[in-house]
């Protein structure tokens, strides 16, 4: 996206002086990192382990079932279709900010963050003491009645949203959200239509089953109504970064395969489970366009990218747009079960016609625990952090791609980062037992992350965000001596 | 104890003839039975609110009318809440409830069927807040035995070869994960609910849903919406066998002849309390078998031994259903779900990832587990059993008493009491039940409503609900039709 500022010429020379001063300092900077950042790459080479930083915390011993326990259990009373990470899976009992603990008190990065859920940082105080105080007094009393929880909640969410985004609803999960949103979007509007794009998650109920965009997550049901639109996705899109030329997949689905006027558009601003893609520049506004233009809303799934994870508080914002419903959850609650959907007024009064009712929605703890949260992000400068720590990691993952062949990609903003893995860098081949090796090996060594991405040949790095350079530094290192070892 | 307390102070603060009925009605229970004469009228004094060890915090927050004007701003217009004067409850204990003022409610309801073990119940926040200190939250990538522990509980409690389980955080959840089973495991589309059910709000779960209050005009597709065999307004009373040939004509004339399943709950809650008529379940399933569909239960409300007689609701009916959902009262207000199949159902999940982020998370499944092990310990289901007949026996005799009473059901407690102005018409007493609603209100006493008209009280509280508050709901809501 292109953004065209006047400048004065009185403030040019000034102007030009602060940036010079900036450079330089940047280039001080850059020094001093480089010549740490060789110091580290010679202890590689010289097969020296990276340490994890330090961190003054002991866990409480853990006395519970073993893994062969659990895992017996699992395979007995839970889903089949339920699977673990690593060949040897991890017994996590015990977290703290940017690390987990595992049964025999050893210490993990936790590079996951829990999919991207965990942002405040794992028993988080200032939200377990919204918790636990709010859990001591009543846990739910329903919605029926009043309870202040719910109403401060909803009007410090409100207050983070642009434009007139300022109704909230509360619901337990992402999916809750999204189904929720698509019903607002087709009873706002009367047409059943709704866009959503190739390789998007956006859940696991009918409606939202439909919505997502990969095979993996969609089972045989019937899903009227959803199209499915080429993903502006700039490693592998057909047209690179050109967001407006994706865009046109949008105006062809309105023209020839609706009625031309539809109930809306939903996409996350950075893919997540489709692996840390974030939408080519200029799409969203084009596709906003269009879509308005068809009598359609704009739906933001935010579940992944909101509540300061990518340095703004919504991924939205970084593209330059103003959604008609947000969406929100996994971040939300810091681990509570939580889910919301903020719209404006009007489209809030299409659910008047009827009764939408959710009895665990708006629940005075997940509701404590979101306002807590909301504090937390402004206390603890996560937005900054997370621009700042995110950048520092995403620049030394792109350093990394100039020594690794196989690392076919790097992006993502803030601390929602993506590295892509290809066995040839032309065809673009995924790797994916690369990608489990080294997530496998990283584990051993002590960094959790996540993996994604339609092929599973893509690292998600979706960390607390109170994660800082040291830990960026250790993940990349830990990364580095492994991909050395392949 | 604190009836004979309530009876001698009224007693002693009643000069007329009104104290030999309130004695009339505590030797009976004693004695013999009273006789429900009408011309015996109640106590001009209200009934008192049994007594209770707990004082609640003082409350320093926004009051009712700010947080009311922040609900209307930031939450919409589609919120509801009870009551003309709305009531800000801030604290709970048990079965009772306290509002800003410190002002003590007993609350019948349990936040709709949802605290069964009871508010603030200590063992269920020893677990919580023990975990919420520990890990909240991993997801099910890395183990944890939590999740592990509170499966093989829950399977435990499960009769025939239902033993695998699925988590998620609401009943809604459950019955999408439901229905997308049945219509995988057995590659048909069409399902069958009952009309008057509530499954939920989400797309496919809202086509479920056969009330059309909570229906909003979205596809729903193939679904079949069958008489309701409800003993009291059902064209056939309780005889069975008339609505399950319903189910048979739906599926030889309105599908292929194959179906993917059945789904009911067996007291109805939304809907007002209905049980399903006897035997009715034992027919539609074999009837729903023998099309290749599955049969779902519904236990969102009746699970945990609420009902007094069971464990589960389905149980009542005699069946063993192929998936069973539950909500509500499986964690005592946490915000979790949970859907219990067999096996052979379980394997075609298998095919595609299936992925809940927040489902059988630390702190919800160590509150699920500590609210199984409450229940047990505290012998609930015997309880409601034992508090659920004494309330029904009661509430029979104010029937004999009112007209408006139309009709008395349910089971241990999961009671509802229908209000109508005509006993032959059956005519919703809508205007007098939003009356005796507020009336409740003044006296202490929350209760639900529901049904298709709002004509019914649904009175289903924590499961610690004694005999005495059982009393206490009854004389109260004896006073207030008195006073009608």
């Amino acid at each position: 996206m292109q953004r065209f500022v006047a400048r004065s010429g009185l403030l040019e020379g000034g102007r030009r002086r602060a940036q010079s001063l900036l450079r330089s300092q940047q280039q001080q900077q850059k020094q001093t990192r480089y010549f740490a950042q060789a110091a580290r790459e010679k202890e590689i080479a010289n097969d020296v382990l990276p340490k994890m930083p330090p961190f003054d915390y002991s866990p409480a011993p853990y006395t519970g079932p073993s893994v062969d326990e659990i895992l017996a259990k699992r395979r007995q009373f839970l889903s089949p279709s339920m699977f673990y990470l690593y060949k040897k899976p991890v017994n996590i009992v015990e977290g703290r900010m940017q690390y987990l603990f595992d049964e025999g008190g050893r210490r993990y990065l936790d590079g996951f963050g829990g999919i991207a859920t965990v942002n405040c940082g794992h028993c988080h105080p200032d939200v377990v003491d919204a918790i636990v105080s709010q859990v001591k007094r009543i846990q739910h009393p329903t919605i029926l009645y009043l309870n202040h929880a719910v109403a401060d909640f909803a009007e410090a969410l409100a207050s983070k949203m642009p434009g007139n985004l300022k109704v909230a609803f509360f619901t337990n999960s992402g999916t809750e959200a999204n189904e929720l949103a698509m019903m607002m979007a087709r009873l706002y509007t009367g047409c059943q239509d709704m866009i959503s794009v190739r390789n998007s998650y956006h859940g696991n109920a009918a409606g939202t089953m439909g919505a997502t965009g990969q095979r993996s997550w969609k089972f045989s049901v019937v899903q009227s109504g959803i199209h499915h639109v080429l993903n502006p996705d700039p490693y592998r899109g057909p047209f690179g970064s050109d967001g407006e030329k994706y865009a046109k997949d949008v105006q062809d689905i309105v023209d020839f395969a609706t009625t031309g006027h539809v109930a809306g558009f939903i996409s996350e601003a950075i893919q997540g489970v489709g692996g840390i893609v974030e939408a080519a520049p200029g799409y969203l506004p084009a596709v906003y366009k269009n879509v308005r233009k068809a009598g359609g809303l704009c739906i933001a799934d935010e579940v992944q990218s909101g509540f300061a994870r990518t340095g703004n508080m919504w991924g939205f914002e970084a593209h330059g747009v103003v959604p008609d419903i947000v969406t929100m959850a996994k971040g939300i609650g810091n681990g509570m079960p939580l889910g919301a959907v903020v719209t404006t007024p009007e489209i809030a009064e299409v659910l008047t016609r009827r009764s939408y009712f959710n009895t665990f929605g708006g629940n005075p703890v997940s509701t404590a625990a979101g306002l807590a949260v909301l504090k937390v992000i402004d206390k603890d400068n996560l937005r900054e952090n997370a621009s700042t720590v995110g950048a520092y990691m995403k620049d030394r993952l792109t350093a990394l791609k100039e020594k690794y062949e196989i690392i076919g990609d790097v992006r993502g903003r803030g601390l929602m980062i993506g590295v892509e893995l290809v066995s040839d860098r032309q065809k673009k081949t995924p790797a994916n037992a690369e990608t489990l090796h080294v997530l496998d090996q990283m584990k051993e060594m002590g960094v959790l992350i996540g993996k994604g991405g339609f092929y599973g040949n893509v690292f998600r790095i979706t960390p607390p965000l109170c994660f800082t350079k040291e830990d960026a530094d250790f993940l990349v290192d830990v990364m580095d001596y492994n991909m050395s070892k392949l | 104890m604190a009836f004979r307390r309530q009876i001698v102070r009224a007693t002693l603060q009643n000069a007329n003839g009104n104290n030999f009925a309130q004695l009339a009605r505590a030797g009976g229970r004693c004695l013999s039975s009273a006789s429900p004469s009408s011309s015996a009228a109640p106590a001009d004094s209200p009934p008192q609110l049994p007594p209770f060890d707990h004082r609640p915090k003082p409350y320093k927050g926004p009051s009712a009318e700010e947080v009311l004007q922040k609900r209307k701003t930031y939450l919409g217009p589609s919120l509801f809440y009870y009551y003309q004067k709305p009531l800000n409850i801030v604290e709970g204990k048990m079965q009772y409830l306290f509002d800003e003022s410190g002002k003590r409610y007993l609350d019948a309801f349990a936040g709709i069927v949802t605290v069964s073990a009871g508010h603030c119940h200590p063992e269920i926040l020893k677990a919580i807040v023990e975990q919420s200190e520990l890990l909240q939250h991993a997801t099910t990538i890395y183990l944890h035995h939590a999740i592990a522990d509170f499966a093989e509980g829950l399977a435990e409690k499960m009769p025939g070869n239902l033993k695998v389980v699925y988590f998620v955080n609401s009943g809604s959840e459950a019955n999408e994960l439901a229905m997308m089973m049945a219509r995988l495991y057995t590659g048909n589309l069409e399902m069958i609910s009952l009309r008057n059910a509530y499954h939920g709000g989400s797309s496919n779960t809202i086509g479920l849903t056969a009330l059309n209050t909570w229906k909003y005009p979205i596809p729903q597709g193939e679904i079949h919406h069958v008489m309701n065999p409800d003993p009291y307004r059902g064209i056939f009373g309780s005889d069975a066998a008339g609505y399950a040939k319903d189910v048979e004509d739906h599926i030889a004339y309105g599908t292929s002849g194959r179906v993917a399943g059945f789904i009911s709950e067996t007291i109805q809650g939304v809907g007002g309390a209905v049980e399903l008529a006897p035997g009715y379940l034992k027919m539609v399933y074999d009837t729903v078998r023998k099309a290749g569909g599955v049969c779902i239960a519904d236990e969102v409300q009746t699970g945990f031994g609420r009902t007094g007689s069971h464990y589960w609701g389905f149980e009542t009916q005699g069946v063993i259903p192929d998936i069973v959902t539950m909500a509500k009262g499986i964690g005592n207000g946490l915000p979790l779900g949970a859907v219990v199949t067999t096996p052979e159902i379980a394997s075609v999940m298998s095919q595609k990832i299936q992925f809940n982020t927040f489902g059988g998370n630390p702190v919800c499944s160590a509150g699920g587990l500590a609210v199984l092990r409450v229940l047990d310990k505290e012998k609930r289901q015997q309880h409601c059993a034992e508090v659920g007949s004494h309330l029904i026996g009661r509430l029979g005799d104010l029937k004999e008493k009112y007209d408006i009473i139309g009709d008395v059901r349910g089971r241990g407690l999961m009671v509802g009491i229908e209000l109508v102005t005509d006993r032959k018409e059956k005519t919703p007493a809508k205007a007098e039940t939003a009356v005796l609603f507020e009336q409740l209100r003044e006296l202490g006493i929350l209760v639900g409503k529901g049904g298709l008209h709002g004509n019914v009280f649904r009175i289903k509280p924590p499961m610690c609900f004694s005999k005495a508050d059982a009393d206490f709901l009854v004389d109260a809501l004896d006073y207030s039709m008195s006073k009608l």
